[in-house]
């Protein structure tokens, strides 16, 4: 105890802003019911996607440019990726970058455009009705840019400028693009005559000369690469641009550490840029330079991996949990995804049954391999936190409450990482060898490994059904205060 | 500012969050009044804010050299 020490007399304080009386920086993040709102749609679209796959696994035994893949693909993007990672974003953005989410309203009329939009969009693209696809992926697309305008006023507001918030820009820019890209495409592949006749004046007669204009610029490139470009603006631009992006904070954040290296860093974001930027052209427009590109992206996860380790052996905790576990998985497979984007970037390789699945396979390690396995390892962190804040925060000091890792079985989330390897790996084999049993196989243990999440998922909320508060001074073996 | 009667160290550096949320909380139910919290986190504790805020306490925070913060909670 140091009595009587006045604030000018401690030492080594640097000038920043103040904040005095009461705090300005007071709620940052939005509250609890909307990233929750965001994260539960998510589990749901994951749950029915790892379902499907089960049901019908003929999906990844066949090449992909058909409308149960593409409607397959949707769901686990738009539902299960978009929904957790934008929810995420709307609580990690504003703690991480130390400022305010600019609008919880813009937010809640997101998440309602956002749920319509995927639901739709995944519905319609299994009945191939581009046309309403189209009309769903315009409320989505809405949902979008209110999402991109929010999270860029956000940012406005940070006050120190760093690679995450270079990164969550970078990825606010192709999340934009990789919708308007997705759009054209399905102007593209409507026919209007349906309005012939209807709009002969006004706006709606440009809006139809617009769209048959973006309609006829689209068929020039060739639908499949089309797809591709799209399919990377989204998988590299948005989530793995996040992923190394976030990572950068949240990593040192729960192992204890710093970044090492902000030059390392801030390369490793940079190049992710470039390659990206010369893959879409390469892509859609089937350019040789498409390896040189695809190198490019791989050296800046190189980049990204070494920092990592780099960080992770400056570490001040010891063990890691399982949630760290969970994404440094993901991290790790990036290497075979890497290896598959050379091959299948290689100039003149022949498109055959074996390069096909060789495609579905990389598309599946990515979303569900790199992607989801990241996404669930980030989960274990901000469930239980948002709960616990959400529930406990007002007791702290004034009653016992539970630590975060007393809110879910460890076990299970145990179980749950090793059967979604094995899951991984079983439908990883059933892709190459277009073998449905095996592929029904690997996604029952990739279903056991959702079960399991949900199993904690449920312990998790029921903490906000059933606080288990109990007096300062009892044991953790004393019966709760029910409230 | 007014010097306070008597200042309460706390280093929440090293702590996983939010394990630095919840030891300053716990410390701040012992603070008698006019004393005053001097708690030392690895970052800014964004979440420490509105619960200062709801508890009735007035809070100031510098960044240091090396990137930890000094929050000082004061009991009125």
């Amino acid at each position: 105890m140091e009595a009587s020490l006045p604030i000018s007399a401690t030492t080594n304080l640097t000038p920043t802003r103040p904040a005095t009386g009461t705090s300005p920086l007071g709620l940052n993040a939005p509250a609890i019911k909307l990233p929750l709102a965001f994260m539960l749609t998510g589990l749901a679209a994951l749950s029915v996607g790892a379902s499907w796959i089960v049901i019908q696994p003929s999906i990844l035994a066949s090449y992909h440019y058909n409308q149960n893949v593409v409607a397959l693909t949707h769901l686990f993007v738009l539902g299960w990726i978009c929904s957790i990672v934008m929810g995420a974003m709307y609580q990690l953005v504003p703690v991480a970058l130390e400022t305010k989410l600019y609008s919880e309203r813009l937010a809640r009329w997101q998440f309602a455009f956002h749920l319509v939009g995927f639901i739709g969009m995944v519905w319609m693209f299994r009945a191939w009705n581009m046309k309403q696809v189209g009309h769903f992926g315009t409320l989505l697309t809405i949902g979008v840019g209110l999402f991109v305008f929010n999270i860029a006023r956000t940012l406005w507001r940070v006050p120190k400028w760093n690679v995450t918030a270079t990164a969550v820009t970078a990825a606010l820019f192709w999340i934009s693009l990789t919708v308007i890209a997705g759009l054209s495409i399905a102007t593209g592949k409507c026919v209007y005559e349906s309005t012939e006749g209807l709009a002969t004046k006004g706006g709606v007669s440009m809006l139809i000369t617009g769209l048959r204009l973006l309609a006829g610029f689209v068929s020039r490139f060739d639908a499949i690469s089309a797809m591709h470009a799209h399919a990377h603006l989204g998988g590299v631009g948005f989530f793995t641009m996040l992923i190394v992006g976030i990572s950068y904070k949240l990593i040192p954040m729960f192992t204890l550490s710093e970044v090492q290296s902000q030059r390392r860093a801030g390369l490793s974001v940079g190049l992710l840029n470039l390659g990206l930027a010369g893959s879409f052209i390469a892509i859609l427009l089937r350019s040789p330079w498409k390896l040189a590109f695809a190198l490019v992206t791989i050296t800046a996860l190189a980049i990204y991996g070494w920092e990592l380790r780099a960080i992770l052996r400056a570490r001040k905790r010891g063990p890691l949990d399982w949630g760290i576990h969970y994404f440094l998985t993901a991290v790790a497979l990036f290497g075979p995804l890497s290896l598959l984007a050379v091959v299948l970037s290689w100039p003149g390789l022949p498109l055959n049954t074996f390069t096909g699945q060789l495609e579905n396979l990389y598309g599946f390690l990515g979303l569900l391999g790199v992607v989801s396995f990241a996404i669930v390892g980030m989960l274990y962190k901000i469930i239980p936190f948002l709960i616990w804040f959400g529930v406990y925060s007002k007791h702290i000091g004034r009653a016992r409450v539970p630590a975060l890792a007393d809110m879910y079985s460890p076990r299970l989330q145990m179980i749950g990482y090793w059967s979604f390897l094995a899951g991984l790996v079983g439908i990883s084999v059933g892709v190459l060898c277009g073998n449905e049993r095996v592929i029904r196989f690997g996604s029952l243990l990739f279903t056991t490994s959702v079960v399991a999440l949900l199993i904690n998922g449920f312990k998790i909320l029921s903490h906000a059904a059933c606080p288990q508060i109990m007096p300062l001074g009892t044991s953790r073996s004393a019966k709760p205060i029910t409230k | 500012m007014t010097h306070p009667a008597e200042v309460i160290e706390l280093d929440a550096r090293g702590l996983e969050p939010p394990q630095p949320l919840v030891s300053i909380l716990e410390a701040v139910t012992t603070l008698s009044p006019g004393a005053m919290l001097r708690a030392r986190t690895d970052r800014r504790p964004m979440h420490l804010y509105a619960q200062l805020q709801e508890r009735g306490l007035t809070c100031e925070f510098q960044e240091q050299a090396d990137g930890s913060f000094i929050t000082y909670i004061r009991h009125h």
